[in-house]
Protein backbone atom coordinates (compact mmCIF):
# COMPACT_ATOMS: atom_id res chain seq x y z
CA UNK A 1 0.00 0.00 0.00
CA UNK A 2 1.71 3.28 -0.87
CA UNK A 3 1.14 6.59 1.06
CA UNK A 4 1.59 10.43 -0.10
CA UNK A 5 1.71 11.09 3.50
CA UNK A 6 3.82 10.09 6.49
CA UNK A 7 0.51 10.58 8.72
CA UNK A 8 -0.55 7.20 9.32
CA UNK A 9 2.64 5.10 10.26
CA UNK A 10 2.65 4.58 13.71
CA UNK A 11 5.47 6.59 16.00
CA UNK A 12 8.13 4.23 15.93
CA UNK A 13 8.44 3.86 12.15
CA UNK A 14 8.18 7.38 11.38
CA UNK A 15 10.66 8.06 13.75
CA UNK A 16 12.92 5.90 11.36
CA UNK A 17 11.76 7.32 8.19
CA UNK A 18 13.14 10.46 9.75
CA UNK A 19 16.46 9.60 10.90
CA UNK A 20 16.82 7.53 7.32
CA UNK A 21 16.06 10.71 5.59
CA UNK A 22 18.76 12.71 7.98
CA UNK A 23 20.88 10.00 7.63
CA UNK A 24 20.67 10.07 3.91
CA UNK A 25 20.39 14.33 3.53
CA UNK A 26 23.61 14.46 5.88
CA UNK A 27 25.77 11.34 3.82
CA UNK A 28 25.13 13.37 0.36
CA UNK A 29 25.71 16.71 2.53
CA UNK A 30 29.14 15.85 4.00
CA UNK A 31 30.21 14.32 0.81
CA UNK A 32 29.61 17.23 -0.97
CA UNK A 33 31.55 19.05 0.87
CA UNK A 34 34.58 17.42 1.33
CA UNK A 35 34.55 17.05 -2.66
CA UNK A 36 33.60 20.86 -3.05
CA UNK A 37 37.16 20.99 -1.51
CA UNK A 38 38.74 20.17 -4.74
CA UNK A 39 37.79 23.31 -6.29
CA UNK A 40 40.97 24.93 -7.75
CA UNK A 41 43.39 22.09 -7.02
CA UNK A 42 42.02 19.12 -8.94
CA UNK A 43 44.67 17.09 -10.91
CA UNK A 44 43.25 19.11 -14.30
CA UNK A 45 41.19 21.89 -14.76
CA UNK A 46 38.83 19.74 -16.67
CA UNK A 47 38.55 17.05 -13.92
CA UNK A 48 38.07 20.20 -11.31
CA UNK A 49 34.90 21.44 -12.98
CA UNK A 50 34.01 17.93 -13.05
CA UNK A 51 34.07 16.76 -9.78
CA UNK A 52 32.85 20.06 -8.22
CA UNK A 53 29.78 19.76 -10.21
CA UNK A 54 29.50 16.11 -9.16
CA UNK A 55 30.13 17.71 -5.73
CA UNK A 56 26.94 20.40 -6.01
CA UNK A 57 24.68 17.80 -7.13
CA UNK A 58 25.07 16.38 -3.98
CA UNK A 59 24.34 19.47 -2.27
CA UNK A 60 21.33 19.25 -4.18
CA UNK A 61 20.17 15.96 -3.35
CA UNK A 62 20.94 16.49 0.24
CA UNK A 63 18.59 19.74 -0.25
CA UNK A 64 15.45 17.49 -1.80
CA UNK A 65 16.16 15.05 1.15
CA UNK A 66 16.48 17.68 3.91
CA UNK A 67 12.94 18.74 2.38
CA UNK A 68 11.94 15.45 2.43
CA UNK A 69 12.61 15.37 6.34
CA UNK A 70 10.68 18.24 6.88
CA UNK A 71 7.58 17.36 5.49
CA UNK A 72 7.70 14.14 7.77
CA UNK A 73 8.42 15.95 11.06
CA UNK A 74 8.50 19.68 10.17
CA UNK A 75 10.76 22.30 10.80
CA UNK A 76 13.14 24.12 8.09
CA UNK A 77 15.70 22.56 5.63
CA UNK A 78 18.41 25.14 6.03
CA UNK A 79 18.13 24.74 9.83
CA UNK A 80 18.46 21.37 9.95
CA UNK A 81 21.43 21.15 7.48
CA UNK A 82 23.30 24.54 9.05
CA UNK A 83 22.01 24.71 12.67
CA UNK A 84 22.84 21.63 14.25
CA UNK A 85 25.79 20.82 16.40
CA UNK A 86 28.87 18.48 14.71
CA UNK A 87 27.77 15.65 17.01
CA UNK A 88 24.15 15.56 15.57
CA UNK A 89 24.93 14.78 12.21
CA UNK A 90 23.78 11.20 11.00
CA UNK A 91 26.12 11.07 8.02
CA UNK A 92 28.24 7.86 8.14
CA UNK A 93 31.72 7.78 9.44
CA UNK A 94 32.74 6.70 5.85
CA UNK A 95 32.47 10.71 5.62
CA UNK A 96 34.82 11.39 8.79
CA UNK A 97 37.47 11.52 6.92
CA UNK A 98 39.65 14.57 5.20
CA UNK A 99 39.80 14.99 1.35
CA UNK A 100 43.77 13.65 1.97
CA UNK A 101 44.72 12.77 -1.57
CA UNK A 102 43.15 12.52 -5.14
CA UNK A 103 42.98 8.38 -4.49
CA UNK A 104 41.84 8.66 -1.54
CA UNK A 105 38.62 11.06 -2.51
CA UNK A 106 38.35 8.96 -5.39
CA UNK A 107 38.19 5.63 -3.37
CA UNK A 108 35.93 7.24 -0.90
CA UNK A 109 33.39 8.71 -3.62
CA UNK A 110 33.41 5.10 -5.30
CA UNK A 111 32.96 3.23 -2.36
CA UNK A 112 29.66 5.85 -1.34
CA UNK A 113 28.36 5.76 -4.75
CA UNK A 114 27.91 2.13 -5.15
CA UNK A 115 27.08 1.67 -1.38
CA UNK A 116 24.24 4.23 -2.29
CA UNK A 117 23.50 3.36 -5.43
CA UNK A 118 22.44 0.19 -3.82
CA UNK A 119 20.56 2.10 -1.05
CA UNK A 120 18.84 3.96 -3.88
CA UNK A 121 17.62 0.88 -5.42
CA UNK A 122 16.14 -0.92 -2.47
CA UNK A 123 14.07 2.78 -2.02
CA UNK A 124 12.89 3.40 -5.87
CA UNK A 125 9.37 1.72 -5.06
CA UNK A 126 9.02 2.56 -1.54
CA UNK A 127 5.71 2.89 -0.40
CA UNK A 128 6.45 6.47 0.69
CA UNK A 129 5.61 8.26 -2.41
CA UNK A 130 7.30 11.17 -2.07
CA UNK A 131 10.72 9.87 -1.33
CA UNK A 132 10.16 7.41 -4.28
CA UNK A 133 10.05 10.37 -6.38
CA UNK A 134 13.17 11.68 -4.95
CA UNK A 135 15.21 8.39 -5.36
CA UNK A 136 13.83 7.85 -8.69
CA UNK A 137 15.36 11.84 -9.88
CA UNK A 138 18.85 11.23 -7.88
CA UNK A 139 19.32 7.61 -9.60
CA UNK A 140 19.29 9.35 -12.95
CA UNK A 141 22.48 11.38 -11.79
CA UNK A 142 24.13 9.05 -9.85
CA UNK A 143 24.15 6.73 -13.05
CA UNK A 144 27.12 9.51 -14.23
CA UNK A 145 28.42 9.82 -11.17
CA UNK A 146 29.26 5.71 -11.06
CA UNK A 147 30.86 6.19 -14.61
CA UNK A 148 33.06 8.61 -13.74
CA UNK A 149 34.17 7.36 -10.66
CA UNK A 150 34.61 3.52 -12.46
CA UNK A 151 36.90 5.37 -14.90
CA UNK A 152 38.85 7.16 -11.93
CA UNK A 153 39.32 3.77 -10.40
CA UNK A 154 40.44 1.87 -13.12
CA UNK A 155 43.49 4.77 -14.31
CA UNK A 156 44.14 4.63 -10.36
CA UNK A 157 44.28 1.07 -10.40
CA UNK A 158 46.23 0.71 -14.03
CA UNK A 159 48.30 3.74 -14.09
CA UNK A 160 51.36 2.58 -12.26
CA UNK A 161 53.11 1.94 -9.37
CA UNK A 162 51.91 5.52 -7.10
CA UNK A 163 49.04 5.99 -8.34
CA UNK A 164 48.22 2.54 -7.03
CA UNK A 165 50.09 2.29 -3.80
CA UNK A 166 48.39 5.23 -2.84
CA UNK A 167 44.63 3.90 -4.04
CA UNK A 168 45.03 0.38 -2.03
CA UNK A 169 46.22 2.75 1.03
CA UNK A 170 42.82 4.64 0.60
CA UNK A 171 41.38 1.31 0.23
CA UNK A 172 42.44 -0.33 3.47
CA UNK A 173 41.78 3.15 5.19
CA UNK A 174 38.54 3.82 4.10
CA UNK A 175 36.94 -0.02 3.85
CA UNK A 176 35.93 -0.76 7.18
CA UNK A 177 34.16 2.64 7.40
CA UNK A 178 32.13 2.38 4.18
CA UNK A 179 30.38 -0.34 5.51
CA UNK A 180 29.07 2.37 7.82
CA UNK A 181 26.85 3.82 4.56
CA UNK A 182 24.85 0.84 5.13
CA UNK A 183 24.00 0.83 8.89
CA UNK A 184 22.66 2.52 11.69
CA UNK A 185 19.74 3.31 10.96
CA UNK A 186 16.50 1.55 12.51
CA UNK A 187 15.22 -0.48 9.38
CA UNK A 188 12.93 -3.02 10.46
CA UNK A 189 9.93 -0.92 10.69
CA UNK A 190 10.63 0.36 7.41
CA UNK A 191 10.58 -3.05 5.68
CA UNK A 192 7.35 -3.67 7.67
CA UNK A 193 5.81 -0.81 6.24
CA UNK A 194 7.38 -0.76 2.81
CA UNK A 195 9.48 2.21 2.96
CA UNK A 196 12.64 -0.02 2.46
CA UNK A 197 12.56 -3.32 0.21
CA UNK A 198 14.86 -5.15 2.39
CA UNK A 199 16.77 -5.39 5.64
CA UNK A 200 19.84 -3.02 5.13
CA UNK A 201 21.99 -6.33 5.25
CA UNK A 202 20.90 -7.35 2.12
CA UNK A 203 21.27 -4.51 0.36
CA UNK A 204 24.83 -4.18 2.15
CA UNK A 205 25.19 -7.80 0.53
CA UNK A 206 23.71 -7.16 -2.57
CA UNK A 207 26.40 -4.33 -2.79
CA UNK A 208 28.94 -5.74 -1.96
CA UNK A 209 28.27 -8.88 -4.82
CA UNK A 210 27.95 -6.31 -7.23
CA UNK A 211 31.34 -4.77 -6.27
CA UNK A 212 32.94 -8.27 -6.42
CA UNK A 213 33.74 -8.59 -9.99
CA UNK A 214 34.65 -5.17 -10.23
CA UNK A 215 37.51 -4.95 -7.60
CA UNK A 216 38.49 -8.41 -8.98
CA UNK A 217 39.23 -7.14 -12.49
CA UNK A 218 41.40 -4.29 -11.14
CA UNK A 219 42.99 -6.89 -8.44
CA UNK A 220 41.99 -4.46 -5.59
CA UNK A 221 41.10 -5.85 -2.02
CA UNK A 222 37.68 -7.17 -0.76
CA UNK A 223 36.52 -5.70 2.67
CA UNK A 224 37.80 -8.05 5.17
CA UNK A 225 36.33 -6.68 8.51
CA UNK A 226 33.16 -6.46 9.25
CA UNK A 227 31.29 -3.28 9.60
CA UNK A 228 31.76 -1.34 13.11
CA UNK A 229 29.31 -2.40 15.78
CA UNK A 230 28.37 1.18 17.06
CA UNK A 231 29.21 4.13 16.35
CA UNK A 232 28.62 4.22 12.94
CA UNK A 233 26.65 7.25 12.21
CA UNK A 234 27.41 9.38 15.32
CA UNK A 235 27.45 10.89 17.68
CA UNK A 236 31.38 10.68 18.10
CA UNK A 237 33.20 12.93 15.37
CA UNK A 238 36.55 13.03 14.15
CA UNK A 239 38.62 16.28 14.31
CA UNK A 240 38.50 16.76 10.59
CA UNK A 241 34.79 16.54 10.73
CA UNK A 242 34.69 19.12 13.20
CA UNK A 243 36.85 21.43 11.00
CA UNK A 244 34.50 20.77 8.09
CA UNK A 245 31.45 21.59 10.30
CA UNK A 246 33.21 25.13 11.27
CA UNK A 247 33.78 25.77 7.49
CA UNK A 248 30.73 25.10 5.87
CA UNK A 249 28.25 26.44 8.95
CA UNK A 250 30.84 29.52 9.22
CA UNK A 251 28.35 32.07 7.53
CA UNK A 252 25.37 30.60 8.87
CA UNK A 253 26.30 31.19 12.22
CA UNK A 254 27.19 34.38 11.77
CA UNK A 255 23.72 35.22 11.57
CA UNK A 256 21.00 32.73 12.03
CA UNK A 257 18.17 34.70 11.84
CA UNK A 258 19.54 35.98 8.31
CA UNK A 259 17.33 35.83 5.28
CA UNK A 260 19.32 35.00 2.41
CA UNK B 1 48.05 11.59 -14.90
CA UNK B 2 49.97 9.06 -14.80
CA UNK B 3 52.34 10.42 -17.93
CA UNK B 4 49.59 9.61 -20.18
CA UNK B 5 49.31 12.73 -22.52
CA UNK B 6 46.66 15.12 -22.85
CA UNK B 7 44.57 14.95 -25.96
CA UNK B 8 42.04 18.27 -27.57
CA UNK B 9 38.93 17.42 -28.09
CA UNK B 10 36.27 19.54 -30.18
CA UNK B 11 33.23 19.96 -28.53
CA UNK B 12 29.58 20.33 -30.50
CA UNK B 13 25.84 20.33 -28.72
CA UNK B 14 22.78 20.31 -29.93
CA UNK B 15 20.48 22.63 -28.04
CA UNK B 16 17.25 21.59 -28.73
CA UNK B 17 15.89 18.21 -30.60
CA UNK B 18 15.38 19.33 -34.44
CA UNK B 19 18.19 22.38 -34.03
CA UNK B 20 21.19 22.36 -35.58
CA UNK B 21 24.68 20.68 -34.03
CA UNK B 22 27.39 23.68 -33.67
CA UNK B 23 30.69 23.94 -31.63
CA UNK B 24 30.76 24.73 -28.20
CA UNK B 25 34.20 24.67 -27.62
CA UNK B 26 37.05 22.59 -26.58
CA UNK B 27 38.82 20.37 -23.92
CA UNK B 28 41.87 18.51 -22.70
CA UNK B 29 41.45 15.01 -21.87
CA UNK B 30 43.61 11.67 -21.43
CA UNK B 31 41.13 9.76 -23.57
CA UNK B 32 37.62 9.64 -25.18
CA UNK B 33 36.40 8.47 -21.82
CA UNK B 34 36.93 11.28 -19.66
CA UNK B 35 36.50 13.50 -22.51
CA UNK B 36 32.99 12.46 -22.01
CA UNK B 37 32.14 13.34 -18.76
CA UNK B 38 34.12 16.57 -19.11
CA UNK B 39 32.19 17.33 -22.29
CA UNK B 40 29.25 16.66 -20.35
CA UNK B 41 29.98 18.57 -17.43
CA UNK B 42 31.46 21.76 -19.60
CA UNK B 43 28.49 21.81 -22.17
CA UNK B 44 25.52 19.51 -20.35
CA UNK B 45 25.51 20.06 -16.88
CA UNK B 46 22.76 23.26 -16.84
CA UNK B 47 20.36 21.34 -18.95
CA UNK B 48 21.34 23.19 -21.73
CA UNK B 49 22.08 20.24 -24.29
CA UNK B 50 20.41 17.14 -25.75
CA UNK B 51 22.84 15.91 -27.88
CA UNK B 52 26.92 16.71 -27.82
CA UNK B 53 29.65 15.52 -29.94
CA UNK B 54 33.33 15.03 -28.74
CA UNK B 55 35.56 14.75 -31.28
CA UNK B 56 39.49 14.38 -31.04
CA UNK B 57 41.04 17.53 -32.92
CA UNK B 58 43.31 15.15 -34.71
CA UNK B 59 40.37 13.44 -36.51
CA UNK B 60 39.56 16.98 -37.70
CA UNK B 61 40.96 17.67 -41.70
CA UNK B 62 42.27 21.34 -41.56
CA UNK B 63 41.25 23.16 -44.67
CA UNK B 64 42.33 27.09 -45.19
CA UNK B 65 43.95 27.18 -48.61
CA UNK B 66 43.16 30.36 -50.04
CA UNK B 67 43.57 28.95 -53.59
CA UNK B 68 40.97 26.86 -52.85
CA UNK B 69 38.37 28.62 -50.38
CA UNK B 70 39.14 32.38 -51.99
CA UNK B 71 39.85 32.12 -55.01
CA UNK B 72 40.61 35.19 -57.24
CA UNK B 73 37.75 35.75 -59.55
CA UNK B 74 34.70 37.17 -59.02
CA UNK B 75 32.41 34.37 -57.66
CA UNK B 76 29.32 36.59 -56.95
CA UNK B 77 27.26 34.97 -60.04
CA UNK B 78 27.26 31.67 -56.98
CA UNK B 79 25.64 33.63 -54.07
CA UNK B 80 22.09 33.37 -53.97
CA UNK B 81 22.41 37.54 -53.40
CA UNK B 82 24.69 38.34 -55.64
CA UNK B 83 22.09 37.13 -58.34
CA UNK B 84 19.35 38.82 -56.98
CA UNK B 85 21.53 42.14 -57.00
CA UNK B 86 22.21 41.52 -60.68
CA UNK B 87 18.53 40.92 -61.56
CA UNK B 88 17.73 44.06 -59.73
CA UNK B 89 20.15 46.25 -61.70
CA UNK B 90 18.57 44.91 -65.14
CA UNK B 91 15.30 45.55 -63.71
CA UNK B 92 16.00 49.15 -62.72
CA UNK B 93 17.07 49.78 -66.24
CA UNK B 94 14.36 47.94 -68.13
CA UNK B 95 12.14 50.41 -65.58
CA UNK B 96 14.33 53.26 -66.86
CA UNK B 97 14.07 52.23 -70.63
CA UNK B 98 9.89 51.77 -70.54
CA UNK B 99 9.74 55.07 -68.67
CA UNK B 100 8.09 53.38 -65.45
CA UNK B 101 8.33 55.32 -61.94
CA UNK B 102 11.70 54.34 -60.41
CA UNK B 103 11.58 52.81 -57.36
CA UNK B 104 7.68 52.34 -57.46
CA UNK B 105 8.48 48.97 -56.48
CA UNK B 106 10.68 49.94 -53.54
CA UNK B 107 12.63 47.35 -51.57
CA UNK B 108 10.17 44.09 -52.96
CA UNK B 109 11.58 41.42 -53.54
CA UNK B 110 12.80 41.83 -57.55
CA UNK B 111 11.58 38.52 -58.24
CA UNK B 112 8.07 39.00 -57.09
CA UNK B 113 8.17 42.14 -58.34
CA UNK B 114 8.86 41.31 -62.02
CA UNK B 115 5.67 38.96 -61.81
CA UNK B 116 3.81 41.37 -60.27
CA UNK B 117 3.98 43.97 -63.04
CA UNK B 118 3.50 40.76 -65.49
CA UNK B 119 0.34 40.10 -64.33
CA UNK B 120 -0.46 43.64 -63.85
CA UNK B 121 0.60 44.11 -67.38
CA UNK B 122 -1.78 41.45 -68.69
Amino acid sequence: MTMETAERLDQRTRAALADLLLAMADDEFVLGFWDSEWTGIAPVLEEDVAFASLAQDEIGHAQALYQLLTDVQGGDPDVVAFGRRPEEYRHARLLDHPRTDWAFSVARRFLYDTADAARLDALVASAYQPLAGVVAKMRREETYHLLHMHAWMERLANGGEEPRSRLLAALERLWPDARCVLAGVDDAPLVAAGVLAEPLAAVERRWLDGLAPVLDRLGLPHPRTAPPAGGCRGPERSDDFRWLWEQFTMVYRSDPEASW
Amino acid sequence: MGGQPLQVFEVFRREREGGPMQHAGNLLAPDPELASHYAREFYGRRQESVRLWIVPRAAIRDLDDPDLLQPPFDRSFKKPAGYSTEIKRKLAEARARAGGEPGDAGDEDPVVAAGRKGVERE
